[in-house]
């Protein structure tokens, strides 16, 4: 009976409720899409980061990171491989030697970052194959063909098939070794780092230039089955301290990038508590119309005996009422919106964030325990926006609602 | 021998403080029957409304004694007031007595529904009333498609159906022209004697003052007179 009268009163005054439950809707709509934006920006940020070098962990011997020292290779790595294989989520893997160099040509010289690769290997990790604008990608691991960026090959202004040459310590003596390249292809990846310092060689020949035969300093791994924060689902097991090898997460690699997805569930919760805050007390204010206006209908429901619980439960059931109409309203609209963004996607591609350029247009993206959550959350502040209405009504004298009325 | 439903000693009723201050019951002692048919007149301001919301728990006393049933109401909570006044009184308004977005038949449920009266004996009783009111085929009009008068008189099914020990009634034909007021009283003084309902009222209208068994005459908030006829 009471839910009955709550859903009828609701129904008395059909603009306002029209315009209540638009302003919950909207405001769930608005939650809902900047948190699928959001899910998605993150995503895309970091599948561009875990995409195009870094994969979604790293072995490397315990202080090669701090130190870069060539001498620091993977420890055991027949070993290590074999322990890393047996991931049944395992996709690709790509062993690297990573090492600081000097590159020289006619036109000068620039330090660089060089890897050593395996061309078949690191088309599973990295994009620099698909991202050649002159040129081949590498063919071999032990050839002396060379890849660059395109912005080192402007400063340098270099072009296809000039000689180049690399200068490195060795990891024997530690002396100055040098290799002549050819200039086989030119890449633009869009990360400033890459394109900027940073040179490709097959593997091989750089192992016999740094006499590292055999070892490497890198192996990148690559994942299926993540999570929707891009974390596998099944962490591949660390290697042990006595092993001097270390296995690091993307998230552990790049702490700030990880960090900026969990801040953004943070703010998407402050930001939702005080968009709904706002949104509670207009419907507050409404409500309190409502009350004011129904004050001698009030007084006889009261006087004929529904208890003051019962007078509270009818603004609460009320509320609820609203709540469940806006809500369904707000998904359907959510729905909609966010459907046509799914099809158009958001073009950010090439702007710069957190080092990391947008690659791709992003597109929302749901996470399920969100799109329960909102409607929890804005039935939550309806109800509570109730609360004061609520109370009034509990708490008001039937005398006194009586005399509202003057005949 | 007849029952007494409601007792009261020595009622005062004030009203603000100093220089605003209105008494408007003074000294009231009040004895009513079962069966009892009795009206409360009085001009304007003479505290009839004030009275009848004492009697029925909706306002307290500033002091004296009053028992309803047997129960003392000033020891009451308000919830215990509220289940008090839906089990033991009936109550009639002068006007918009009903809740306008239920139908004359949910207007009319609404007390048993909160009292958990079963379905059917529900059914059962509303339809008794409205074939003694004269509203049978209203069951599903709301409130505002009917009469001054067919509402008074579903407000007075409402307060009958919870088969309550009395029905206080202020000035419920106050709204209404003289014929329907009259007709409206005739309906009540049958239920009066027939279902040996106890009824309390107040009125203004000599017209309707007559058909009372029991004039109660208020001035000032003061019983001047209280006659059998
Ligand atoms: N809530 C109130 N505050 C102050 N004075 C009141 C209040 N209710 C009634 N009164 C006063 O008490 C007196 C009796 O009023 P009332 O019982 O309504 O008379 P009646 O119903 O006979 O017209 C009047 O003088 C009225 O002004
Ligand atoms: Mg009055």
């Amino acid at each position: 009976m009471l839910w009955k009268l709550a859903w009828r009163n609701l129904w008395r005054n059909r603009t306002r409720t029209w315009l209540s439950s638009l302003v919950i809707a909207i405001g769930l709509v608005a939650m809902i899409f900047m948190d699928t934006m959001m899910v998605g920006m993150n995503a895309n940020m970091v599948k561009n980061a875990t995409d195009s070098l870094m994969g979604h962990a790293q072995v490397h011997a315990l202080g090669f990171r701090d130190e870069q020292d060539v001498k620091l290779t993977i420890n055991d790595l027949e070993k290590t491989l074999l322990q890393l294989e047996k991931h049944p989520d395992l996709k690709a893997r790509s062993m690297r030697i990573v090492t600081q160099s000097m590159l020289s040509s006619a036109g000068g010289g620039e330090p660089v970052l060089s890897l050593g690769i395996d061309p078949e290997e690191e088309r599973l990790l990295s994009k620099f194959d698909e991202a050649i604008v002159e040129g081949k990608y590498l063919d071999s691991v032990s050839s002396q063909k060379i890849i660059l960026g395109w912005k080192l090959a402007d400063k340098l202004d270099l072009g296809l098939g000039d000689r180049l040459v690399l200068t490195a310590a060795d990891a024997e003596s530690g002396e100055m070794v040098q290799e002549l390249f050819r200039l086989s292809g030119i890449f633009k990846t869009g990360e400033e780092q890459m394109d900027a310092s940073m040179v490709l060689v097959g593997r091989k020949t750089l192992q016999t230039m740094l006499k590292l035969e055999g070892r490497v300093h890198q192996i990148a791994l690559r994942y299926a089955n993540l999570s929707q924060d891009g974390v596998p689902v099944n962490p591949p097991e660390k290697p042990e301290l006595s092993s001097k090898n270390e296995l690091l997460l993307w998230t552990e690699l790049m702490p700030s990038l990880y960090m900026i997805s969990q801040m953004t569930d943070l703010s998407m919760a402050i930001m939702g508590t005080i968009l709904f805050l706002i949104i509670a007390l207009g419907i507050t204010n409404t409500l309190l119309m409502g009350l004011y206006e129904r004050m001698f209908e009030f007084g006889v429901i009261k006087s004929i005996g529904t208890t003051p619980w019962q007078a509270a439960r009818l603004m609460l059931y009320e509320a609820v009422c609203l709540g469940l109409i806006s809500i369904i309203v707000g998904l359907i609209f959510a729905v909609f919106v966010t459907a046509l963004f799914a099809n158009y996607g958001i073009d950010y591609t090439g702007i710069e964030f957190s080092g990391v350029t947008f690659q791709e247009k992003i597109y929302p993206s749901y996470k399920w325990s969100r799109l329960v959550l909102y409607p929890f959350m804005s039935m939550g502040f309806t109800i509570l926006a109730a609360l004061y209405p609520a109370f009034k009504l509990w708490y008001m004298l039937p005398v006194e609602a009586l005399r509202k009325r003057k005949f | 021998m007849s029952e007494t439903v409601i007792v009261a000693h020595k009622l005062y009723k004030t009203f603000g403080e100093g220089e605003t201050e209105i008494q408007a019951l003074r000294n009231v002692d009040l004895e009513i029957k079962r069966g009892d048919f009795a009206a409360i007149v009085g001009p304007s301001g003479s505290g009839k409304t004030t009275l009848l919301n004492i009697l029925c728990g909706l306002d307290n006393v500033s002091s004296g004694d009053i028992k309803v049933s047997g129960r003392s109401l000033q020891a009451m909570s308000g919830s215990e007031l509220a289940q008090f006044r839906r089990e033991h009184i009936g109550l009639v308004f002068q006007a918009y007595n009903l809740i306008p977005v239920l139908t004359v038949l949910e207007n009319i449920e609404y007390v048993m529904l909160l009292q958990n009266v079963p379905v059917a004996e529900r059914k059962d009783r509303v339809r008794k009333f409205l074939a003694e009111l004269g509203l049978e085929g209203k069951e599903n009009r709301f409130p505002a498609e009917l009469s001054g008068g067919q509402q008074q008189r579903v407000a007075i099914a409402r307060a009958m159906v919870s088969h309550p020990d009395i029905i206080l009634a202020d000035e419920p034909t106050a709204n209404l022209d003289s014929e329907t007021g009259g007709q409206l009283l005739e309906m009540m003084r049958k239920f009066n004697e027939e279902l040996k309902m106890t009824f309390i009222f107040s009125t203004h209208d000599p017209q309707i003052m007559e058909r009372a068994k029991r004039l109660i005459t208020l001035t000032d908030g003061r019983i001047v007179t209280d006659e059998l006829k």
